[in-house]
């Protein structure tokens, strides 16, 4: 074999690193006794389609790490050894990473989105290893099993908004008509799950539901159907991107303002302000964390790590969401400590002992208490209702409840 | 006469020459083969485990990707989409109608093949880039399909699929699973293998170094190409159900248009038109991506004044360089280094 070209020799190290090299370095070389510490495992989108979102959440998650770790010594004296992947937003690649973490010993693992957790929540069930997601469809914890969702879902979102538009904004008479405009997805159908189990309940009218995709650049289409049947409310559950062209092509169509606009969470950020510009002044949304700069007691803290470690992110909601989550981690590590002691700490320990002895504990008001209802496996059930007013993403409500909504999945 | 046995090998009858392991050597590799992969589970930690579990059905897709491309010539980009066929096929079959496990994954191949076929029917009057468009076409059509079809597959809420089971045996560890999808990848290999060397592999051949040539010489090209894609699909179709079994949950955004292309950058690093190039191909690719989770939180550990987000971007960029990489300086693939590797093997240690 003529391996005498210097580009040839590289492909050959590199076929070498990754055929010898990378199993070594899975078989791991810990035969050096090691202090205690306490597993966890992170699946983040770092890279791959969701990377808009997933890069600012693994950043906060690991920044807060850094900070229990360092500043509060741990959980009870003990560190967290974080074990973090990149699933390139992979289902295949999150199947094998849920694979590792159990086989390294994680007591618990988190998940940024949905559809990374529903890759991973199969396995995880079977090996009764339990996780939470950040952002999680109602599927995914209905029935509850061995997965858990950090925050409310997709459908909490629209309920929430449904109630608060039907008691502070529906000014007519009769049953208010609206219209959804939903993400190819998850992130669209949980919001369209829910309102087909509420929306007659409430005494709304669903007119019309339309889709569209993460790459869409136009959508005037699908708005002048739903034009024409005339709606009160325009609901759209996406992510930022997109939002900002339905909500532009909606005053191009002179639409808005004369409709009113909600969103779910996973678009309400200050990206969606940002893209649309003045054309969202007045779009409602719901989310379940505070904002930058509001006065709740971790927010100076976080706001340090983040402008010394990730400058970036600053003015992400998303950062936010996931230093919260990091310090749920921590909580659900103590109480299993306590509960327990260190030396039987497990995953079903974790989960008997911290998730499900979890009894509003306070993110550093960053959002809603944290509690476990037995049946409802989502951790914090409240939202706030927002608004944009002069280019700023403004609460106008305090913490609202989302109630379980009774879904049928297979 | 089979070029690849050592100097001195005859054979005196049709039965050896035909043989695939034709020397004791031969046979002595494959049983340390044999041993080595099937021992696996006892060495192997459930991570390792679950990566060779997607090594093998990825092996099966891109085995049936390469008859369809690499020995017919019919190039598709929207294997994903077959694949999503099959998976779905098996999950409902399981899910809703309670069926076994085995009718879940032979109805998932023909099923595949079936949808195969039919979109395969453009392929005698476009070829090349245009019926690159047509198979892509085919995703596109496929997931929007799953998508919509909600009281069949779940729509984009998914649907759950069971555990496979064989005669009261069910396959849930990783372990357990790796035999079972090991026996059926080394089948696959085996009859891809034979396909090859059968009239019909000769005639996949003939149509993709030439189709008019090949029709003039009698070959049927309208049939020879939807048997081409009946028989790609119907694995993509096989690794389709293997998959839903082994990741549980079934969701359209598995079969990503992107998925589609690293199956093909399998099969142009491995080989096109080998049974080995599939093999190097995947392990190849999926080993590399393993390896880029490890060496992202490592770097950025080490690195802490790059840049964030850097690491995690190397893994694309390594992807992208290799395929790269091999377009330019080893377009025949692995599976040509390794022939190279053998036939040095033999002759060691003259040179010639």
């Amino acid at each position: 074999m003529n391996l005498k070209s210097p580009l040839k020799i590289a492909m050959a190290l590199c076929l070498t690193l990754a055929l010898v090299v990378i199993p070594l370095l899975g078989s791991g070389c810990a035969s050096v006794p090691e202090e205690t510490t306490l597993k966890v495992g992170f699946s983040i989108c770092y890279t791959g389609p969701a990377a808009e979102k997933g890069r600012p959440m693994g950043d906060a998650k690991l920044d807060c790490m850094k900070y229990i770790n360092e500043e509060l010594g741990g959980v009870n004296g003990y560190p967290i050894e974080v074990i973090w992947r990149d699933n390139e937003y992979d289902a295949a690649k999150a199947a094998t990473i849920v694979n590792e973490l159990i086989s390294k010993l994680c007591l618990l693992f988190t998940t940024n989105s949905s559809k990374m957790m529903q890759a991973s929540a199969e396995i995880a069930n079977r090996n009764e290893f339990p996780g939470f997601a950040v952002f999680s469809t109602p599927a995914l914890t209905n029935p509850p099993r061995h997965i858990y969702a950090q925050m409310p879902d997709y459908g909490d979102d629209w309920a929430a908004f449904a109630n608060y538009y039907l008691e502070n904004i529906w000014q007519g008479t009769g049953t208010p008509k609206m219209a959804m405009h939903l993400l190819n997805n998850t992130t669209g159908y949980g919001a369209r799950d829910a309102a087909m189990v509420l929306a007659d309940e409430m005494g709304i009218e669903i007119v019309a539901i339309e889709e569209h995709t993460t790459t869409t650049i136009s959508e005037i289409e699908s708005l002048t159907r739903i034009r024409a049947l005339n709606p009160d409310v325009l609901y759209i559950s996406s992510t930022p991107q997109p939002t900002s062209i339905i909500v532009k092509n909606a005053v191009e169509l002179g639409m808005y303002p004369g409709i009113t606009i909600g969103c779910g969470h996973a678009s309400f950020t200050k990206v969606l302000v940002d893209l649309a510009g003045a054309d969202a002044e007045g779009v409602y949304g719901v989310f379940p964390t505070v904002s930058w700069g509001d006065d709740v007691p971790a927010m100076a803290k976080m706001t340090e790590y983040c402008q010394q470690y990730h400058p970036d992110d600053y003015g992400n909601m998303d950062y936010i969401t996931c230093w919260a989550e990091a310090l749920i981690v921590a909580e659900i590590l103590r109480l299993a400590i306590e509960n327990v002691g260190v030396d039987n700490l497990t995953p079903q320990a974790v989960e008997e002992y911290g998730f499900k002895k979890l009894d509003n504990f306070d993110v550093g008001g960053l959002h809603g208490p944290v509690s476990y209802t037995p049946g409802d496996n989502r951790l914090s059930k409240s939202v706030r209702v927002f608004e944009v007013q002069d280019g700023e993403i403004t609460p106008i409500s305090g913490w609202v409840e989302a109630p379980l909504i009774p879904y049928e999945f297979d | 006469m089979n070029v690849d046995l050592p100097a001195g090998t005859r054979n005196y009858s049709y039965a050896k020459d035909m043989a695939i392991f034709r020397t004791k050597t031969h046979w002595a590799w494959l049983l340390v083969a044999l041993v080595f992969l099937f021992t696996g589970p006892l060495y192997w930690g459930e991570h390792w485990l679950s990566v060779a579990n997607l090594i093998g059905i990825t092996l099966i897709a891109v085995t049936g990707l390469n008859i369809l491309t690499g020995y017919c010539g019919q190039l598709s980009i929207g294997h994903a989409g077959f694949i999503a066929v099959g998976a779905y096929t098996a999950a409902v079959l399981t899910n809703r109608l309670e069926l076994p496990f085995l009718v879940g994954l032979i109805s998932a191949g023909i099923i595949a093949g079936l949808i195969g076929m039919l979109f395969g029917i453009p392929s005698l009057r476009v070829k090349g880039f245009y019926l690159a468009i047509s198979t892509i076409a085919a995703q596109f059509i496929i997931i929007f399909a799953i998508n919509h079809w909600t009281s069949v597959t779940g729509g984009f809420m998914g649907i759950s699929v069971p555990p496979a089971s064989i005669g009261g045996i069910t396959f849930i560890s990783q372990g357990s699973q790796f035999y079972l999808i090991m026996a059926i990848t080394a089948i696959v290999i085996f009859l891809a293998k034979n396909l090859a060397r059968t009239r019909v592999g000769r005639a996949f051949v003939a149509i993709r170094d030439n189709d008019l040539a090949a029709e003039v010489m009698g070959v049927n090209l309208f049939r020879y190409k939807l048997l081409a894609f009946f028989i790609g699909c119907f694995l993509a179709g096989i690794a389709g159900s293997l998959f839903a079994h082994w990741i549980g949950f079934m969701n359209a955004e598995n079969f990503t248009f992107m998925d589609s292309i690293l199956y093909i950058g399998m099969m142009i690093i491995g080989g096109l038109g080998s049974t080995v190039g599939p093999i190097l191909g995947v392990i190849f690719i999926r080993m590399l991506q393993q390896g880029m989770t490890f060496i992202s939180p490592v770097l950025e550990n080490t690195f802490s004044s790059l840049p964030a987000g850097f690491t995690t971007g190397i893994g694309p960029m390594v992807f992208g360089l290799i395929i790269v990489l091999f377009l330019i300086l080893e377009p025949r693939g692995l599976a040509h280094r390794w022939s190279l590797f053998k036939a040095s093997y033999r002759l060691w240690p003259f040179s010639y």
